[in-house]
């Protein structure tokens, strides 16, 4: 539950960051409490791989900055993302929830099964980054959308029967393309606005 | 590494070559068709038809040989235009990367691995897209495509992951909401209508060269992927059963053939033309693949590898009337053969006989009759819309006559457009070398639906 915090507060973070250095290093926090919380599903390599395209993608958008004052302010779409996120949520878990809870209790304090908290922290990721990718008004919170929603789909992918490393470093490097499209879009936007 | 994987291998390795020498045009432009022709060569000779890369899945299907030399064969004209007609070096690498997708997509044989694979293709033009960002909104097009492709491709990724992991005793409910976010990630990477706003904005910004890597290459390959995804992920004979998702592919597939018609109908220009015509063209594809009969599917891939080539004739030929045109109305007069190539792709567009891609449209058309007459009527009146858009700006373009028939100099994108016209003519007159392909995979569609 603590990592499940972790997760939505760095999430929240990130959304929040009005410069995009400060965006890219709350992402890399995302990644790392996504991982954590997925790590019983996940093996050594793959943590592995997905530690190197967290770090890469948030490195890439740092770089991308240039400088520390660069980014996009939220404004009320912080608001309307965060909504977006909680609602949509407990509306995605309750669909498409894979875990057995009938005999699991969700009380505070009481354990519940990693796969449950695996699938609300990816539902989670999803529905804000769509939330953000849909608000978004420049390549800085495009990025940023997209690249939770890849974090998000990471987590869903461990909980799939097929071949889990392949599928991790395929994923992963969509993560590294996404961030570099993103970077080559910012820094070509910035260009334009200067 | 399985042999198979060398195509992609070669693709992939080339690009980053290409693009550290990209500034020596002509360089590039050489290595990128060698190594095109080098792929597509490994892919006719391939001695095996499957293999694996680590424990992924690689089959070389006939419809796989076949869509990956038609596409990596428009990839080389779209090189050879932009080498001799258009130089701009980012698209060499860009093709190369583009290529190893598109081979990579359609050999893989699992469902994520694809769609993942096809994101980074849909990712790959951005490159492309921006030129001189200072005067014009190039930049806001290809964020506005990066921002679509990025969530159409992510939504999919997770609709397939949970597709892949949930137990098969769900409610029909359940069924149902995936299925609409599979089909709604696909209506959002190809631009159908409603999702068809940052088309519009990238037409009118994006040089040509890149829409038709985009709009010739990667489209056709995500109407393949798509079908190729749904025989994949088992979900089809679920899908079948619920007429009210059959009834939503239906329905997209509609909105956007008639919309896409409209849209060519109203095109100002000749590149908004083209990208209207390509949107019509796939909403008739999606109601070929949603019909999930063999005829339907025969004439959804035919209609998407043929509206590919067309696309890219007129669009290499739009760029060359444009460019001639020096900000004034393009008019056939300036440059007469690539006039001519962008009147030949319209009958490709329209899907008119003796173009191969009549028998793909006669195949939709006649499935989309046999399930509503409202759905063959409503793609009959698209097809008469399109001809009329089609007609009126060939007219349009030759408006001022034409005082001698003499090519214009450097007549690239004509002689390239005809040299795509002369491959869907000759598909037409023979086209069982191309139908057999596509019926072999749409057997195993079949199969997919109704397992025994």
């Amino acid at each position: 539950m603590v990592l499940l915090a972790g997760v939505a507060l760095t999430t929240l973070i990130a959304n929040s960051a009005a410069r995009l250095r400060a965006m890219a290093v709350a992402f890399l926090a995302v990644s790392i409490a996504a991982n954590a919380i997925a790590a019983g599903a996940t093996t050594i390599a793959q943590l592995a791989v997905l530690a190197a395209a967290g770090l890469a993608a948030s490195g890439i958008l740092f770089v991308a900055a240039r400088d520390g004052d660069y980014g996009e302010d939220p404004e009320w779409r912080l608001w309307v993302a965060t909504l977006i996120a909680a609602v949509a949520t407990p509306a995605a878990f309750v669909s498409f929830r894979s875990a057995d809870l009938s005999a699991t209790s969700l009380a505070a304090f009481m354990p519940v099964p990693s796969e449950v908290l695996v699938e609300v922290a990816a539902f989670w990721l999803l529905s804000s980054g769509t939330a953000i990718l849909v608000t978004a008004r420049s390549a800085v919170r495009t990025s940023l959308g997209a690249l939770l929603l890849l974090t998000g789909v990471q987590l869903l992918v461990r909980l799939a029967p097929g071949p889990q490393l392949e599928l991790t470093i395929g994923i992963a490097w969509v993560e590294v393309v996404v961030a570099l499209v993103g970077a080559f879009l910012i820094v070509n936007e910035r260009a334009v606005r200067e | 590494m399985s042999e198979l994987a060398a195509p992609v291998a070669l693709l992939a390795l080339a690009a980053p070559l290409v693009f550290a020498l990209r500034k020596r045009v002509a360089i590039a432009a050489v290595g990128t068709l060698c190594a095109l022709a080098g792929a597509a060569a490994l892919l006719i000779l391939a001695p095996e038809t499957h293999g694996q890369v680590l424990s992924l899945d690689l089959v070389l299907t006939p419809l796989a040989r076949l869509a990956a030399v038609a596409l990596l064969g428009i990839l080389a004209v779209i090189v050879v235009d932009v080498w001799l007609d258009e130089p701009a070096y980012n698209l060499f690498p860009t093709a190369l990367g583009v290529g190893a997708v598109v081979v990579a997509v359609l050999l893989l044989q699992n469902a994520l691995a694809t769609e993942a694979a096809l994101l980074v293709g849909l990712l790959l033009p951005v490159g492309s897209f921006t030129f001189q960002v200072h005067r014009n909104r190039s930049v806001e097009a290809a964020i506005r495509h990066f921002a679509f492709v990025s969530l159409g491709g992510t939504i999919g990724l997770a609709a397939l992951a949970l597709a892949a992991g949930l137990p098969h005793d769900q409610p029909q409910s359940t069924f149902v909401l995936l299925v609409v976010i599979l089909y709604l990630a696909f209506a959002l990477q190809l631009a159908l209508i409603p999702f068809h706003t940052h088309a519009a904005l990238l037409t009118a910004e994006a040089p040509a060269t890149a829409l038709a890597l985009s709009f010739g290459v990667l489209t056709p390959t995500v109407v393949i992927a798509f079908a190729e995804i749904l025989t994949d992920t088992g979900l089809l004979p679920s899908i079948v059963q619920l007429t009210k998702v059959q009834d939503l592919l239906l329905g997209i597939g509609a909105l956007s053939a008639l919309g896409g018609a409209i849209l060519a109908v109203g095109a100002a220009d000749l590149r908004r033309l083209v990208v209207s015509s390509v949107i019509a063209d796939l909403g008739m594809a999606v109601v070929g693949v949603g019909s999930f009969s063999g005829p339907g599917l025969v004439g959804a891939i035919v209609i998407a590898l043929a509206t590919g080539a067309s696309a890219t004739q007129q669009l290499l030929a739009a760029g060359t009337l444009e460019r001639r045109a020096a900000g004034g109305p393009p008019r056939a007069a300036r440059a007469p053969l690539a006039a001519a190539a962008f009147v030949c792709g319209g009958v490709g567009l329209v899907g008119a006989p003796p173009i191969v891609a009549f028998p793909g449209h006669f195949f939709v058309e006649l499935m989309a009759y046999a399930f509503a007459s409202w759905l063959g009527g409503v793609l009959v009146l698209a097809t008469l819309l399109l001809l009329l858009a089609q007609l009126r700006m060939a007219i349009a373009l030759f408006a001022d006559g034409l005082p001698s028939w003499r090519p214009e100099p450097r007549p690239i994108a004509g002689i390239a457009g005809m040299l795509l016209f002369a491959v869907l003519l000759a598909g037409g007159i023979a086209p069982d070398a191309l139908l057999r392909p596509i019926a072999a995979f749409a057997e195993e569609f079949l199969h997919a639906v109704r397992p025994l």
